[in-house]
């Protein structure tokens, strides 16, 4: 019987041209716009941020690194020497900071300059730079010290930041901040008396590059994302309208004379809300999978979240289902549409990055179930696996669930005549 | 077979049906009669178990339907006053879809249909979507799901209201024919005396909530045994002739139509002289003084003083 309803849902939803339209169409023509007019055009291979960065080196770094060598000779065995200079290329910090900021990775969104000392002046009064980076003179030599000798010296990295990015400011902090977290547990390893040359040079490379790994999301992706959740909230009141028109036209009472019971029905409500979420999501993914080549890493980590989003559509649609029947009025699925559904997708964040906005507005973003699923794509998309958004699936289910059991409790016991 | 006992439904202060006693045979077809607003949805709304009494019970085959409505449910075939179709979807989707729900499948649902749709005239529309039916065919079809899975009962509220005289009459027809061949047992409620007249054997009368009288055709007319009916007809109508004709003591009920005054006198009472005259002093051209055969309009107008579609 469940199969029957949705089936004649299915037909009455292919029927009405006007609703196809605004359930399907409407949303890819959002996405076109919002990307083009609030993103960094549709390149998808373009990060929504790109940050400048100088680099100046006081001292050459293989002249520190020379000096390094012929003192060590002095205080150190040879054999000694003789390891750590076949291992000096793994040691030497600026190669490596060098290395990794020349990734393909980090050039998607830094774009590092090579600067002389003496142009410092001019970058600083340069506001599209983001942060000027420094190593202080005898900065190689003296992290390698501390390497072989368990010096409590801690060499830093001078780095000034343009307060005027604060996005970008951050995101450069993090990215250093880890990058000295490296060498300082490289200092530690040291201080154990472990081998240098046993460090694998890959895993340290890795964390450095975890930053990088959350990849940026074009602004094309993320409307995507954006229009797609908020537009299938309007699916949950499309059903609950039809449903509230069953009973309008005493097609339910026919339904309950028929010895159905309410229960079936309100089964079918809820399958057909999550049935035709689905489909919806995948016709608007897969028409930016096309059109814009946005794409998500792992398909069945997709699927899981696609799915996970259209059962609290269902649940939704039951829950207005209910209320229209309870109340005897389809206000609550007009005001839903209206209102409640523009408000939920300001807040989960599908017109601007709730990211970007305090931790509290973020906390209520995701409580919201479009919010939820709008976080758990970004993070997929950004190459995350399921593990990373278990609590957004597991809010969105229990919002399901808990929208189901309050259906429940407001669906009329007999039929809605008179 | 099915009785209601003391039934009462109660919204707040106001009672759409009070103390309603009725039973109906197997086999005839009984007519719920009354104006809008009498009260005679919420009746069988309560009959079909959709609504639940605030006292009284409903009861089938001596079972309450109200503790256990399935067995009734299964026999009982209802047409709502609303058209209870999905518009979008065509004649046969819509009968594919509701004899679903009623259990029928495969070849055997596919025979109900196309019998469905022979006995209701709609076999070469089945393909078209119902919104761009006629009124007339869209009630059709309305009844045409109700007889889907071959109903003991049909519950019809006011099958015919908004539609021509031609789909009219074949819905009329289709009704008494289920019930000649089939021996089907219908409820028929309506605000239409001469469709009441056609079909029905025995008749209630309901007016704000209450029965005011029940009983065949021929024994509800003649609660008008001591009374007669006279139509007369006019150019244009008067307030004056109105106004005098109600102050004249010979005539108990006055109604008026268009251009026509319909007024209840003894039987006895010899008022045509006494119509003529009051035409010729308040200045009216008359074009006829009928003395009628007392319908079950002049019955309710008697027993209400109002006309059924006041």
């Amino acid at each position: 019987m469940i199969w029957h309803i949705i089936k004649k849902q299915g037909l009455l939803f292919w029927r009405n041209k006007q609703q196809l339209i605004l359930l399907i169409a409407l949303p890819i023509i959002l996405i076109a716009i919002l990307g083009a007019a609030l993103g960094s055009g549709f390149d998808n291979e373009s990060s929504p941020i790109k940050m400048k960065v100088a680099f100046i080196e006081q001292v050459e770094e293989q002249d520190q690194i020379e000096q390094f060598l012929t003192d060590l000779q002095e205080q150190v065995p040879s054999g000694v020497v003789d390891e750590i200079k076949s291992n000096i290329d793994m040691m030497a910090p600026i190669t490596n900071i060098k290395a990794v900021l020349e990734s393909e990775e980090v050039k998607e969104f830094l774009e590092i300059t090579y600067m002389d000392p003496s142009e410092k002046s001019v970058i600083v009064d340069d506001e599209s730079y983001t942060a000027i980076v420094e190593v202080p003179e005898g900065f190689s030599y003296d992290v390698l010290e501390s390497m072989v000798f368990n010096n409590v010296i801690s060499p830093t990295l001078l780095i000034t930041y343009n307060e005027e990015q604060q996005v970008g400011t951050s995101i450069v902090s993090s990215f250093f901040t880890q990058f000295q977290e490296q060498l300082t547990l490289g200092t530690f390893l040291g201080e154990k008396g472990i081998d240098l040359s046993a460090i694998d040079y890959q895993e340290v490379n890795g964390e450095v590059i975890s930053i990088n790994e959350q990849k940026p999301v074009s602004a094309s992706a993320y409307y995507t994302i954006g229009m797609t959740v908020m537009n299938v909230l309007f699916l949950a009141g499309a059903v609950g309208y039809y449903a509230y028109y069953e009973k309008e036209i005493n097609v339910f009472n026919r339904i309950i004379m028929a010895n159905i019971s309410r229960w079936v029905y309100f089964s079918g409500v809820l399958a057909s809300g999550t049935i035709f979420a689905f489909i919806q999501s995948l016709i608007i993914f897969g028409f930016s999978w096309l059109v814009y080549g946005i794409r998500f890493p792992d398909i069945l980590d997709f699927l899981v979240v696609t799915v996970a989003y259209s059962f609290a559509i269902g649940g939704l649609a039951v829950l207005l289902s209910a209320l229209n029947y309870r109340l005897n009025s389809e206000t609550i699925t007009n005001f839903f549409m209206n209102i409640i559904a523009t408000l939920l997708a300001v807040l989960g964040g599908s017109f601007y990055p709730i990211g970007d906005f305090s931790s509290l507005f973020q906390t209520l973003g995701n409580m919201t179930p479009n919010g939820a699923g709008l976080t758990a794509y970004l993070t997929l998309l950004r190459g995350e696996g399921i593990a990373g958004i278990s609590d957004n699936l597991m809010y969105l289910v229990i919002f399901a669930l808990m929208t189901v059991v309050v259906a429940a409790l407001c669906f009329p016991k007999r039929g809605v005549s008179a | 077979m099915i009785e209601l006992v003391d039934l009462t439904k109660k919204f707040k202060q106001m009672y759409a049906v009070k103390n309603l006693n009725m039973f109906i045979e197997r086999g005839e077809i009984v007519g719920l009669l009354g104006p809008n607003g009498a009260g005679k949805s919420t009746a069988i709304s309560m009959l079909s178990s959709l609504v639940e009494p605030t006292s009284g019970d409903v009861r089938f085959e001596n079972n309450s339907i109200l503790k256990k409505p399935a067995p009734f449910r299964k026999v009982v075939g209802m047409v709502p006053q609303n058209i209870a179709l999905y518009t979008d979807l065509t004649a046969e989707e819509n009968l594919l879809f509701f004899g679903r729900i009623y259990r029928l499948h495969g070849k055997e649902l596919e025979r109900k249909v196309d019998e469905v749709l022979e006995q209701i005239g709609l076999t070469d529309r089945r393909k078209d979507v119902v919104k761009k039916f006629s009124g007339g065919m869209q009630r059709r079809l309305n009844i045409g799901v109700a007889m889907l899975h071959d109903p003991e009962v049909l519950i019809m509220d006011e099958p015919t209201v908004g539609i021509d005289p031609q789909s009219r009459n074949y819905i009329l027809e289709t009704v008494k024919r289920l019930n000649e061949d089939r021996n089907m047992t219908v409820l028929y409620t309506s605000h239409y005396m001469e469709e009441v007249e056609f079909l029905c054997d025995r008749i209630y009368i309901m007016d704000k909530g209450n029965l005011i009288a029940s009983g065949t055709k021929d024994e509800i007319k003649q609660i008008l045994s001591s009374e007669k009916t006279i139509s007369i007809t006019m150019e244009r109508l008067n307030d004056e002739f109105v106004e005098v004709l109600k102050q004249n003591p010979q005539v108990n009920r006055v109604t008026t139509g268009e251009k026509e005054v319909t007024i209840l006198v003894p039987r006895d009472a010899n008022v045509f002289s006494e119509i003529i005259r009051l035409a010729e002093s308040t200045g009216i051209e008359l074009n006829s003084v009928d003395n009628k055969t007392p319908t079950l309009e002049d019955v309710f107008l008697h027993l209400t003083g109002r006309a059924l579609r006041d």
